[in-house]
């Protein structure tokens, strides 16, 4: 899906390139004298293929910044996540185009009963219906965290299936449960997905997240997802997720150092077991809440360290992606402002996938109408990013010297009637009625939001051919067989 | 000089805990020891009393958790020496109770296990952190390394949430389950899940974990609420 553009895509960044260059040596000095610390061999080799040093048992390696500049040069400056059969679907990263994304969440807030309650298979169906529907929903994270009612063993394997089974829109995999054959199922679904094997390595739907286990560790069962993904054809979105105040420092600067050091050494290690293979930096780096010890992913640090790893993408020419969130546990002003500001922020930034939609609670709770709601704040953004075009036509010299001075009007011009629904935004949601009116009578925004859903719940159909619904229902009952007798 | 050993001496200490200083505070201990500061008075008037403090504080909002966990630190270095005296002397030294944390094997997360740790230590509770990807041979040692009371288990991933079961089945099998309260938490986990492994609470976050275990240890005081 074409995602939102326009003048001010990459306009704002928190630091500046000469500050880049700084954070950047930096980030070197780490990596070269103190290293990551790697515990699997398979991981230590790609290190040490490429040129990096293994010391203490060939766990701690040092990586010199010539193999960090050479696995950047590299990597590609762009590449599609594609629509699976469906081309009107793709979405392309890393070329100026801002795309939205669903997020997860272990409880929903259930639309016909209201109850709040632990997310369902059902539920994994519907969260997929409707960002399948949604207009400015581009790409998918997991629909739901976990199925509760389902069994824990092949819950992944569930997951995707349902997943795979209502959209062919593209979508994000972040690693779930650790079972035994999580790697090679999920990997085995998205191809029967996208057609086959071929086709998903001709045209790959998912973009794998791999990550460091901060501070400075190079994680095992992240190792198996490099793996698979890259064997696969699956684009990489790499990220540190260090918790500033906890496994990071407490200063932003600090926090952004730290990221870069563990985003560089995943660029090594996948740059080095295939060279060339598309990926993409990605910001979650919340600070730890002083009070509670959880992530926060509402507060302003959050967003602004996005933009500071979107600089430094910027500066070394990758694209760059993020996830977004509020911390609210309820969907109120709270998730409305955390979320609106943050992604503008982002867009602003020039993030190019933004998992962000219809969740908060940092993966927590997720609702349907607040899907809905986010759709149309996705739109507003977008509108935002298109700034302001000046030429000749949109400056509409010869129509003010036309109309005024008073008496006159715009209301009937030619140029007012070519140009109104190309400059201003219409929303679909928005209260825009005149206050006496609203007054007299009205449907509250969220009961709008409402109806949409349940409209969509009850009317949407999945666009996935049925063959390829019944091929994976097939390969999961071989996994549940396998799993569970 | 010898120190003099009064209230000044153990306000002193205490302050060395609310502050975080490990360093100042093994300098007042081994101090109070050699001017013939009676150990458990040390730990009950000084070390006891800042951490009480600073459990006040944190139920407050006035310090941060970077500061709890500094505290309960400085807490525990000091008291591993007097511990050594009062051990030497046959005594004991009081707690709520003496319980093994740690994160289950399968998972490396750190963060939340050790805010829980340090939130139980603040408000008493001898705690004993064994750190994480922790296997169950691991945990069973260490309860009775510790003569603990209390087993706490943490995960924020699925798959580890068997071996929870697990551990408390090896509790039954070597005759442990009746002496050894088990508290489990993390992102996964639910009552229903406890409930089926045969847990005896849940502490869905560091506060809850210590009304929780209040309840298991018999102990009365008032709660604040978080926030």
């Amino acid at each position: 899906m074409e995602g939102f553009s326009g003048k001010l895509v990459g306009s704002a960044l928190p630091i500046t390139p000469d500050e880049c260059k700084i954070v950047h040596d930096a980030a070197i000095r780490v990596l070269q004298e103190g290293g990551v610390r790697c515990d699997d061999d398979r991981a230590a080799m790609m290190f040490e293929a490429v040129g990096c040093t293994l010391e203490n048992g060939r766990q701690l390696v040092k990586i010199p910044e010539k193999v960090v500049m050479q696995a950047l040069k590299t990597c590609p400056g762009s590449f599609a996540l594609h629509g699976r059969n469906d081309p009107t679907k793709d979405c392309s990263i890393g070329t100026g185009e801002v795309h939205f994304c669903t997020v997860t969440g272990r409880y929903i807030d259930d639309i016909r009963t209201g109850e709040r309650r632990k997310v369902t298979r059902q539920d994994a169906i519907d969260g997929t219906l409707m960002a399948d529907a949604l207009e400015n929903v581009h790409g998918l994270y997991k629909p739901v965290m976990w199925l509760f009612d389902e069994e824990m063993i092949c819950n992944s394997q569930i997951l995707t299936t349902e997943w795979m089974k209502h959209t062919n829109k593209p979508g994000t995999w972040v690693y779930n449960t650790g079972a035994e054959h999580e790697v090679s199922d999920l990997i085995r679904m998205w191809q029967i997905a996208a057609g086959g094997e071929d086709e998903m390595r001709a045209r790959p739907h998912m973009l794998g997240h791999v990550v460091v286990n901060p501070p400075r560790v190079i994680d095992v069962h992240y190792t198996d997802w490099l793996i698979g993904f890259c064997d696969s054809g699956t684009p990489l979105s790499i990220e540190s997720a260090l918790m500033g105040g906890a496994t990071g420092p407490a200063t932003r600067a600090g926090m952004l150092v730290q990221c870069m050091v563990e985003i560089y050494a995943l660029v090594v290690q996948a740059q080095s077991y295939k060279p060339g293979h598309p990926l993409a930096f990605c910001s979650f780096n919340p600070a730890m809440d002083m009070r509670t010890g959880l992530w926060a992913c509402g507060t302003p640090e959050y967003g602004i360290n996005g933009g500071g790893i979107a600089a430094m993408a910027k500066h070394h020419g990758i694209p760059v992606v993020g996830f977004g969130m509020s911390d609210s546990c309820e969907f109120d002003q709270q998730t409305a402002y955390e979320k609106a500001l943050k992604n503008y922020n982002y867009a602003l930034a020039g993030l190019s996938w933004i998992i962000d939609l219809g969740g908060t609670a940092g993966f927590n709770l997720v609702s349907w109408p607040e899907m809905v709601l986010e759709n149309e704040m996705a739109a507003y953004i977008g509108e935002y990013l298109k700034g302001i075009e000046i030429d000749e036509e949109r400056m509409a010299v010869d129509t003010i010297l036309k109309v005024g001075p008073l008496p006159g009007s715009y209301m009937k011009e030619k140029h007012t009637r070519n140009w109104f629904r190309k400059e201003f935004y219409m929303p679909t949601l928005s209260n825009k009625e005149f206050f006496e009116s609203w007054e007299r009578g009205h449907v509250e925004l969220q009961e709008k939001a409402k109806t949409k859903a349940l409209d969509i719940l009850d009317n949407h159909t999945s666009p996935v051919a049925p063959e390829i619904q019944q091929e994976l229902d097939e390969y999961l009952a071989h996994c549940l067989k396998r799993d569970l007798g | 000089m010898a120190i003099e050993i009064d209230e000044a001496y153990f306000d002193a200490l205490a302050e060395t805990v609310i502050d975080g200083e490990d360093e100042e505070c093994v300098k007042l201990v081994n101090d109070g020891l050699a001017a013939g500061v009676d150990p458990l008075e040390a730990v009950e008037k000084g070390l006891a009393k800042g951490i009480n403090q600073v459990g006040v504080d944190f139920g407050a909002g006035v310090i941060f958790l970077p500061e709890l966990a500094m505290a309960a630190d400085t807490m525990k270095t000091g008291a591993a020496i007097l511990d050594e005296k009062i051990r030497e002397s046959g005594s004991r030294r009081m707690s709520h109770g003496t319980i093994v944390i740690g994160t289950i094997k399968g998972d490396i997360h750190d963060i939340g296990k050790s805010v829980v740790a340090a939130v139980l230590q603040a408000n008493g509770y001898n705690v004993v952190d064994i750190g994480i990807d922790v296997d169950i041979d691991t945990f069973i040692q260490a309860l009775k390394d510790n003569e603990a009371d209390v087993l706490g288990m943490s995960t924020l991933l699925t798959l580890p949430l068997m071996t929870m079961g697990e551990v408390i089945d090896k509790l039954k099998e070597v005759g442990m389950r009746d002496k050894i309260k088990v508290i489990v938490g993390g992102c996964p986990v639910t009552q229903e899940f406890a409930d089926e492994i045969g847990a005896d609470a849940v502490g869905f976050d560091a506060q809850d974990a210590v009304v929780k275990l209040d309840g298991l240890m018999g102990v009365n005081r008032v709660h604040a609420t978080a926030g």
